[in-house]
């Protein structure tokens, strides 16, 4: 009868659902518990506050099968009402195990959630112990009563406020981190498992509790172990999420072996498996690392768990396994699938870099394979060979540039084979090690005039990104040059220059012109008499521009943003990288005090009441933005960008990813906005039917409260908690999505004249208060008449009270 | 929640919609699959979990059936692969074998499960036995039946009364005249021997396959006698944790039928049963290939069904190959599979033949992977010994069975 979607019967509905969920037998309340999702999906506000109800009643039964139920229902109709769990905890413990299996992968969720909320983290975990090494790392603070309020970005949900501030110095660490040693990546797994931060003074170390001497820690852990024998690898994988987060470390092995045999099971759940072990392996090299072999590859796999085998065995290898990996890699590389021995190759560099050791070894594995490849380089029908040829330079590259010196004869060696190595991006690598490395030790530097007019003389056979390169370097050398080969290197760099200024390619001409026009002072070959001409002014600047541009390139390359995030181990988001709709993260510690459990009820109340307003006002503003957003012409432009960004952006589906009541006590406007939040998307919602549109709408509405930001200080109080909201769903995304310029020409775009508009969330706080974002605003004139009376306005809306502040720059050309 | 589920046949058409939720999918997802599917190649058809503009995509492809599954809020992604794994499972039990005419030929079975299994996108009874108390499996008499009434539900009036017992995998009380409980131990093994010939990693993954035929309510306890090889378990729902845990001792009330009481793993084997040998030379823009196999530790037991097979390299025209024992076959898509059967006594088998390459290659640079398959009956080749089973709360002595096998599982050879 649930399932019939009509709003009128619904009263009826939930009647018979309430007699039902008291009925005698278990199969009978089992299927009231099923109905329940179902009726809260007509999304009827007046009847939530029953449905809660019900699932309480539901979660106080006697029958596993019930429970299963009831926790699906719990799950997703209110997931942060910890009262009902708190009152049943222990029995829900104790029953899990027979409860049926699906069952209890979302139970375990809840329990988990649960006991996070109610204590706190765990002092022996991984959580705690990687907070400190965090914060002894970072420059800010190192006193230990810090400790806490470092971690705290990890752990406190759902945007109280401050959001961008600690975005930004979260990234910091991220940077250091992850440059320092890869151990420490996980505070920021801990920054985007919750995203937001709460830098308020009342959280300290007593948010965290001991799992030995805390009950009920104890038990969700006691009971959660048996699970990782479970024949579904869901419960298996949930189980050890549990582990993983609070479990003492000693006690983390236990979880190691069930993981690794649900890898035996089908080629998809291995997939996912793998997905989740890479981040354990990050985090904790040393739990995986005597478990190197599970991770050899089979030819059986699919490239994408090759290549995430790949990065597990390069992340836990150890000085004591290396040996045994580099054999198995040795024979990958001869592999067929030409795409996997390029990776391998570039995993060989990365073991390398992990273990400075034997760096040696795998460089001279590596130079071998690039003789090796020569046969084949020499036939351009074979593509994959280029592809492993270039991997095995940057690889070689990326070890050298770790200890220049010691690495002098590999350097020589390579620049030996540039006779044979014929591909171009190869070739390109290697001519840029020269170049960077022309002043290394002795025997380099004598060799560089062989080389060059070698170069010179191949100038016009080379392909395009070679002919560049050579370019470069040839400049690099001759700033590092003295004596007598600095004549001769200016000998050699004008015939090519003059070679590259009559090249087919613009690109390549450019380059020359540019370069003679910087250097004209070091490369007149006559020399003195003409440098006299030049004012030494001038020619000293022209001077220090090429050392700076050919000088400083060996600057440590920044990790990729790609991986930087990481989610709740065994969700959804975790796999596909970006925060999926309705991705919650851990509720915040503690934040459910024991005496407010009762306390909560009473609270909803009037919770109830102001979110109802709120939603209201929300509501309006949305669409308001969203007229706005559509005025211009720019539409289309805007709308694709939306479709393309949505999945990046959590939009927070039911009951965005804040904790609604467990916070009650602890500021009673944060959780007014919440609730607001939540039930503005349920507005939206049930407005416009769909959830595609629903997600457009709130991004509209994130991007111009985004912009709305100045405005927004003389505003009313909630406000300011609804921006930190906003920007903590930005954040979810990508940071690259962050720099991307948005591009809309307001005028004609046929003519190429009119107003261009570009814009881009840059990274950087603002100077005037932390809550701000910075919008960079480029506006350029591209037409012929001047312009003027230019301002920024969003929001031409029912809500005028924010464009009045919106006049910021008025640039006119 | 999962909020529909889609059955594609191996050329992208829908053959099955379930819709689970209010909110309608379009089919069009579908479509935006499948060309996706077409455009990437095989690497996307193995890909588990899709982020599609709109939606999130789970897919597992079971002999040449796509199983999609559509979310578009966070669920752990596991749930919706093993259940969909389990649907597969359960269809292809139902159907005897699946491909796309049984299911054409059966949609109001499939649908029936389908409703049965899962509710408003939550795995609801995935039992296979419960589920077959519920839904009758299809026989040549119900479908005359239904032929002939015209009634084509074959939906079990009754409600499932497992439900409501505190065994909620076990049919109520089934009767049988003579009871039965068969305990079959299969392993698989996997093996990698790398190419100098050492044996890199040698595994045994293993299942406790039980069929039970018993009447009553009966208690079973199964016991190994060296439990301490044992590197890892999972148990079926089942099975009692406690006694496990303390003693090593397996407790459980079994399901009626067919079911998997545990899989195993053990772990750094020290040799295999029969040992492969491939040499590639090449020169001269040939390659010679002999391959060597024998009987390397005798189990005791025969071992047949044995076949060699590798994927010839992209970079080869054409293969001669001969052996002096068995069969050698090319399939089409460049696969050379040679089987062997047993081995002879007399003879060690081994082929040889020559690969062409591509003109301009002088020597062969990437090397096949030579994936062996065999079998042993009645020897567990982890040495897994069962100890004893008990049976408890049984009227009248039943018989008790036990069988062993060892298949290869992922067995490779790397040349």
């Amino acid at each position: 009868m649930a399932g019939i979607r009509l709003h009128v019967i619904a009263p009826l509905v939930l009647m018979a659902v309430g007699k039902c969920a008291r009925d005698a037998s278990v199969y009978v309340r089992k299927c009231a518990a099923n109905a329940l999702p179902k009726l809260y999906d007509l999304r009827l506000e007046e009847h939530n506050s029953a449905i809660e109800e019900i699932v309480g009643i539901l979660l106080n039964d006697h029958s596993p099968g019930v429970l299963g139920a009831a926790a699906a229902a719990f799950a997703s109709i209110c997931p942060n009402n910890f009262s009902l769990i708190g009152q049943n905890y222990q029995r829900l413990c104790e029953i899990l195990l027979d409860v049926e299996e699906w069952g209890q992968i979302i139970l375990i969720g809840i329990l988990l959630r649960f006991v996070i909320a109610k204590h706190g983290l765990v002092r022996e975990s991984i959580m705690f112990s990687l907070c400190c090494t965090e914060s002894s790392n970072s420059e800010k603070d190192g006193s230990t009563t810090e400790i806490s309020i470092k971690e705290d970005p990890g752990f406190l949900c759902g945007g109280n406020n401050f959001g961008l501030d600690v975005d930004v110095s979260g990234d910091n660490d991220l940077l250091a981190s992850m440059v320092s040693r890869c151990y420490i990546e996980r505070p920021d797994e801990y920054l985007s498992r919750s995203s937001y931060t709460n830098r308020g003074p009342e959280l300290n170390v007593a948010q965290f509790t001991s799992g030995k001497s805390n009950n009920d820690v104890k038990i969700l852990l006691q009971c959660t172990s048996p699970l990782l024998w479970s024949n579904n690898s869901a419960v298996v994988l949930a189980a050890g999420g549990v582990h993983w987060i609070m479990a003492p470390r000693e006690d983390l092995k236990r979880i190691v072996k069930p993981l690794l045999f649900v890898l035996r099971s089908s080629s998809a759940s291995k997939y996912v498996v793998l997905c989740n072990i890479q981040v354990f392996a990050k985090a904790m090299p040393s739990l995986f690392a005597p478990h190197f072999e599970d991770f050899f590859i089979c030819s059986s796999d699919s490239y994408q768990i090759k290549a995430l085998k790949l990065e597990i065995l390069s992340s836990i290898a150890t000085d004591s396994s290396i040996s045994f990996i580099f054999k198995e890699f040795q024979d990958y590389v001869r592999d067929p699938d030409r795409r996997f021995a390029a990776d391998t190759v570039a995993a060989i560099g990365l073991c390398a870099q992990r273990l400075p050791k034997t760096a040696n070894t795998c460089l001279q594995g590596l130079l071998a394979l690039t003789r090796l490849e020569f046969l084949s380089s020499d036939i351009g029908s074979v593509e994959g060979e280029a592809g492993v040829l270039i991997q095995a330079i940057m690889s070689i590259r990326s070890i050298i540039k770790q200890d220049p010196p010691s690495h002098e004869k590999v350097i020589i060696q390579l620049i030996r084979s540039l006779d044979s190595i014929k591909v171009p991006a190869a070739r390109a690598m290697i001519i840029w090690i020269a170049g960077e490395y022309c002043s290394l030790g002795d025997t380099i530097p004598r060799m560089l005039t062989t080389v060059l007019s070698y170069l010179a003389w191949h100038f016009t056979t080379e392909a395009l990104e070679t002919k560049l390169q050579i370019l470069n370097s040839m400049v690099k050398v001759l700033l590092c040059a003295e004596g007598e080969d600095l004549w001769s290197f200016k000998r050699v760099l004008n015939y090519v220059l003059e070679l590259a200024e009559c090249d087919l390619n613009y690109d390549v001409r450019d380059r020359a012109r540019f370069l003679k026009k910087i250097l004209s002072s070091n490369l007149n070959p006559q020399g003195l008499e003409e440098e006299a001409n030049v004012s030494p002014q001038h020619k000293e600047l022209s001077h220090v521009l090429a050392e700076h541009i050919f000088g400083g390139q060996t600057k440590p390359v920044s990790p990729e943003p790609m991986n930087c995030r990481f989610y709740l181990p065994g969700s959804l988001s975790q796999i596909v990288l970006h925060a999926a709709p309705g991705y919650e993260p851990l509720p915040k510690p503690c934040s459910l005090l024991h005496d407010d459990i009762d306390l909560s009820n009473a609270c909803q109340g009037t919770n109830a009441l102001e979110s109802a307003k709120n939603s209201d006002f929300y509501d309006t503003d949305d669409h308001g933005s969203l007229s706005g957003s559509l005025d211009e012409e720019s539409t289309s432009d805007y709308s694709r960008q939306d479709s393309i960004t949505k999945s990046s952006v959590s939009s927070g589906g039911d009951g965005t990813g804040s904790a609604n009541d467990d916070d009650d006590s602890v500021d009673l406007l944060i959780q007014i906005s919440d609730v607001g939040n939540a039930c503005e998307n349920q507005n939206g919602f049930s407005h416009s039917g769909s959830a595609d549109l629903r997600e457009l709408i709130s991004k509209r509405g994130l991007e111009s409260w985004l912009n709305d930001q100045p405005g927004l200080s003389s505003a009313s109080t909630s406000e300011p908690s609804e921006v930190s909201i906003s920007t903590a769903r930005i954040s979810m995304g990508d940071i690259g999505r962050r720099v991307k310029t948005k591009s809309y020409t307001l005028l004609d775009p046929a003519n190429g004249n009119g107003l261009k508009v570009d814009y881009t969330f840059s990274s950087e706080v603002s100077t005037i208060s932390h809550h701000l974002v910075c919008v960079e605003v480029f506006i350029k004139n591209c037409s012929s008449e001047a312009m003027s009376d230019i301002f920024l306005q969003d929001d031409e809306s029912s809500k005028g009270s924010y464009s009045a502040d919106q006049t910021i720059v008025a640039t006119d050309r | 929640m999962l909020q529909c589920i889609f059955l594609l046949s191996d050329s992208g058409e829908v053959m099955l919609e379930k819709q689970l939720t209010g909110h309608r999918v379009d089919r069009s997802i579908c479509a935006w699959f499948w060309e996706q599917a077409i455009s990437q190649g095989d690497s996307f058809k193995l890909q588990p979990v899709i982020a599609s503009p709109t939606h999130y995509l789970f897919q597992v492809v079971r002999e040449g059936i796509t199983y999609l599954a559509c979310t578009q809020v966070e669920m752990p992604p596991l749930m919706a692969i093993e259940f969909l794994c389990r649907v597969a499972d359960v269809l292809s039990d139902y159907l005897g074998g699946l491909n796309e005419d049984v299911i054409k030929d059966n949609f109001i079975i499939v649908y029936e499960l389908l409703d049965e299994m899962i509710d408003n996108g939550f795995p609801l009874t995935t039992e296979p036995n419960i589920l077959r108390e519920m839904i009758a499996q299809p026989n040549i008499v119900s479908k005359v039946l239904s032929v002939v009434t015209g009634n084509s539900s074959n939906v079990s009036e009754t409600r499932p009364g497992a439900t409501a017992s505190c065994v909620p995998w076990r049919t109520t009380d089934p009767k049988y005249a003579n009871n039965e409980v068969y305990v079959d131990l299969v392993e698989e093994m996997d093996a990698t021997i790398n190419r100098d010939g050492v044996l890199v990693k040698c595994e045994i993954y293993g299942e406790v396959q039980v069929n039970s035929h018993l009447s009553g309510l009966p208690d079973l306890t199964l016991s190994f006698a060296n439990t301490s090889i044992l590197d890892d378990v999972r148990f079926h729902p089942c099975v009692r944790f406690r006694p496990w845990e303390s003693n090593q001792i397996l407790s459980f009330v079994p399901p009626d039928g067919q079911f998997k009481l545990m899989s195993y793993r053990v772990k750094k084997l020290k040799s295999t049963p029969i040992y492969v040998k491939p040499q590639l030379t090449s020169g001269g823009g040939t390659c010679r290939v002999d391959v060597l196999v024998g009987i390397r530790n005798d189990p005791g037991k025969t071992i047949d069904s044995i076949t060699v097979q590798f994927q010839l390299p992209h970079c080869i025209l054409s293969a001669d190959m001969t052996s002096n024992h068995g069969t050698v076959n090319i399939l089409a898509n460049k696969t050379c599979l040679w089987s062997i059967g047993r081995i002879p006594k007399d003879k060690a088998p081994s082929m040889s033949g020559t690969l062409v390459l591509e003109t301009g290659l002088e020597r062969l640079h990437v090397f096949p992977t030579f994936q062996v398959a065999f079998r042993v009956m009645g020897v567990a080749l982890s040495g897994l010994q069962i100890d004893k089973l008990d049976l408890k709360n049984l009227p009248n002595r039943p018989y008790k069975g036990f069988r062993a096998l060892t298949r290869a599982g992922e067995f490779e050879v790397r040349s």
